[in-house]
């Protein structure tokens, strides 16, 4: 009987562990405290966020510029540097072999998933690369640590992998600035993906790039992703990237997720005001309409409009935007958006068009 | 007939070079041509892929760096010639840079509004300190920050996009005759990035600025700009008015750099990894 249970008890755990996402974020605040001339300070960054990548998934962020992107994925990459600290909620990770509550790791747990479990391609992230060393360099000290292989089979692990994304080996001789802005950001991807993470989070890891290298970029890198079945983490401002490459799409606006939806749903039928506008601010060949940026100032992280914080820019705001603060709730199967209007009536998102 | 505001005469730039990727010489910049009219402010916009020279012809313009061989005459006067640091502090009030990478942009030690207030005090007729913030808050209202926003930061404690509008409000600080932007609004968002484009157009329109923006993103390009050259190894492959140019491109490099813009529909998602592939080297 007791054996029995036990085992039902296990199996049903290891089935909650697979079809558990892979990362949870749950109630997420990060802020950064600072001193100013004696004043403090505190930026709200990351301002109670909560969302679920799945395995196999990849998952887009984008939004207003300064609105806590890069600081969200810091925190659910676990590289957190004062003054960012968090707050409250927590990062869960549901690995292959375990869960991982990224809070609760020592920085020694948190290094040995790195690169193994977890990888983060920055923002700006050719500075990986040390200028003054040739490219081998950095997988020897980013990646060596996290396979069982060295020497002569480290080498081969590197160089069949740098094949998988159409580099020649060569490139491992080379220092940064011999190759091209599209070379060195397959080698910072090449070295993200080496170990076969779970997981991979990219902060504008194309943005350099012109459109034909880009694309090539973004195909490597999909096709790693299927390779290994992981998920991705893609932060970007082209929203056309966002079309092509990913399955779901979060939008963020002063340090909060205000909508979340399939990316398709998302671009057809937005239902927060503040895509809309991103959507139709969208410049096409051809197209010979003037486009206009949001009026108004981007709001401050350090003290934030009350209520709605995109209600003194906000075309359809009414008299409780100012005062509440609307949740992000399900408002189409699958399709999230906090906003009191649409919540009350989807279709009204539609006049922002 | 008064000089033009820029012509740039048969450049070229070689960097010796013996890496393991290329062997030879680079031809970065391959006998390039073009002139600014000075009574027709317009944005003249370059396009063209990752290593083709851009961002090296844009340093030539800004005379940070010398051609190898052609000239460049800013107001007829050859930037050979523009020596002295006067005359390199006179150059400067005319003509101003915002780079492609903000965060190489600044010096990480340094709190980003003394690169404001120093372009005041250099380039402007501010003297007191109350006339010199004026004059940077109201540069940077115009990329919607403010002085208040980002006085006493470093550039690590703001984001992307925000160390970019400050780079952009910089330039602006002289009010400059001549802009030369590289790739400036490839980390802002959608939205804020139609505010700056829309900002080009009114210094081109209202104040008279021309405007070089480098660029890859043909779409804000076709909005704003009047004419336009693709480059490709360091020569201009095509050039032309730039709606022209965009909405029926004829050299097979600008016909492959417009199939390959992604579009918000999603067209290539299901598209086989193989076809789409770019040579390997760069
Ligand atoms: N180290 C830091 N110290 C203090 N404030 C910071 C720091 N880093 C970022 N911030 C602030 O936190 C807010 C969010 O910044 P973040 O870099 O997360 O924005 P983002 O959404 O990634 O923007 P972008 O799209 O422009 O890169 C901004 O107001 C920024 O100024
Ligand atoms: N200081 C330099 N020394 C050697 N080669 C350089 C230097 N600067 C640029 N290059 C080379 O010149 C070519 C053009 O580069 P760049 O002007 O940066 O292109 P783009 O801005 O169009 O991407 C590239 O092959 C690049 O590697
Ligand atoms: S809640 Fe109100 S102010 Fe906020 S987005 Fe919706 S309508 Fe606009
Ligand atoms: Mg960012
Ligand atoms: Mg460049």
């Amino acid at each position: 009987m007791i054996t029995g249970h036990r085992t039902m008890a296990t199996s049903h755990e290891i089935k909650a562990l697979q079809t558990a996402p892979l990362l949870e974020v749950d109630c997420l605040k990060a802020y950064y405290k600072m001193q100013l001339f004696g004043v403090d300070r505190e930026v709200r960054a990351v301002d109670d966020v909560s969302l679920k990548i799945d395995r196999n998934e990849i998952y887009g962020l984008a939004g207003e510029s300064s609105s806590g992107k890069s600081s969200l994925i810091k925190t659910i990459a676990g590289a957190i540097r004062p003054p960012l600290r968090v707050v409250e909620g927590s990062v869960r990770f549901s690995f292959k072999d375990g869960e991982r509550d990224i809070y609760k790791l020592s920085p020694q747990e948190l290094s040995a998933i790195r690169w193994s479990h977890l990888s983060y391609i920055m923002q700006g992230s050719m500075s990986v690369l040390n200028p003054v060393r040739r490219i081998k360099h950095a997988f020897v000290d980013f990646a060596l640590p996290h396979v069982n292989v060295k020497g002569a089979d480290f080498t081969n692990l590197v160089e069949r992998h740098l094949k998988r994304v159409h580099l020649d080996p060569a490139v491992l001789q080379a220092y940064p600035h011999e190759l091209s802005g599209g070379m060195r950001q397959r080698v910072t991807i090449a070295l993200a993906t080496v170990c076969g993470p779970e997981f991979i989070i990219a902060d504008e890891p194309t943005t350099a790039l012109d459109v034909i290298v880009q694309k090539g970029v973004l195909l490597m890198l999909r096709e790693i992703q299927q390779e290994l079945k992981s998920s991705i983490l893609f932060v970007t401002h082209d929203m056309a990237v966002h079309a092509n490459l990913t399955d779901r799409l979060g939008i963020m606006y002063a340090g909060r997720l205000v909508e979340e939806g399939r990316t398709r749903d998302l671009f057809k039928r937005p239902l927060h005001p503040y895509t809309a506008h991103l959507i139709s601010s969208l410049p096409r060949i051809g197209d010979e309409a003037p486009k206009k940026g949001l009026e108004g100032s981007p709001p401050s992280l350090a003290d934030p409009p009350p209520g709605c914080r995109f209600h003194p820019r906000c075309p359809l705001s009414i008299d409780i935007c100012r005062r509440e603060a609307p949740p992000l709730v399900e408002i189409l199967p699958g399709h999230r958006a906090a906003c009191h209007v649409a919540q009350a009536d989807p279709t009204r998102v539609e006049a922002v068009l | 007939m008064s000089p033009n505001l820029l012509d740039v005469e048969n450049v070229n730039k070689i960097f010796a070079r013996g890496g393991i990727i290329s062997r030879s010489v680079n031809h970065a910049v391959n006998n390039v041509s073009f002139s600014l009219a000075a009574d027709k402010p317009e944005v003249f916009t370059i396009i063209g892929e990752s290593g083709s020279g851009k961002t090296t012809l844009a340093g030539m313009i800004l005379n940070s760096a010398a051609p190898t061989s052609g000239r460049i005459l800013f107001r007829g006067k050859d930037l050979h010639d523009v020596r002295s640091r006067r005359d390199r502090l006179e150059f400067m009030s005319h003509v101003q840079a915002v780079f492609q990478n903000p965060f190489d942009a600044f010096n990480p030690l340094k709190r980003v509004d003394r690169y404001l207030f120093s372009a005041a005090q250099t380039f402007t007729e501010c003297r007191t300190t109350d006339k010199v913030e004026e004059r940077v808050d109201d540069s940077l209202r115009k990329v919607g920050l403010s002085l208040a926003e980002i006085q006493g930061r470093y550039p690590h404690e703001m984001s992307g996009g925000q160390l970019q509008r400050v780079a952009i409000a910089r330039a602006l600080v002289p009010n400059p005759s001549l802009i030369v932007a590289d790739e400036p609004v490839s980390m802002i968002d959608a939205s804020l990035r139609m505010t700056v484009i829309n900002l080009f157009k009114k210094l081109r329109d209202e104040l008279g600025v021309s405007i070089i923006y480098i660029t890859h993103d043909l779409a804000t390009a076709y909005y704003i700009s009047d004419r336009l050259i693709i480059m490709q190894e360091g020569r201009v492959v095509e050039g032309g008015d730039a709606r022209t140019v965009l909405a029926a491109p004829q050299h097979p490099y600008s016909i492959k750099l417009r199939e390959a813009v992604l579009s918000v529909e999603g067209a290539w998602r299901d598209e086989p990894i193989t076809e789409a592939m770019p040579a390997v080297a760069s």
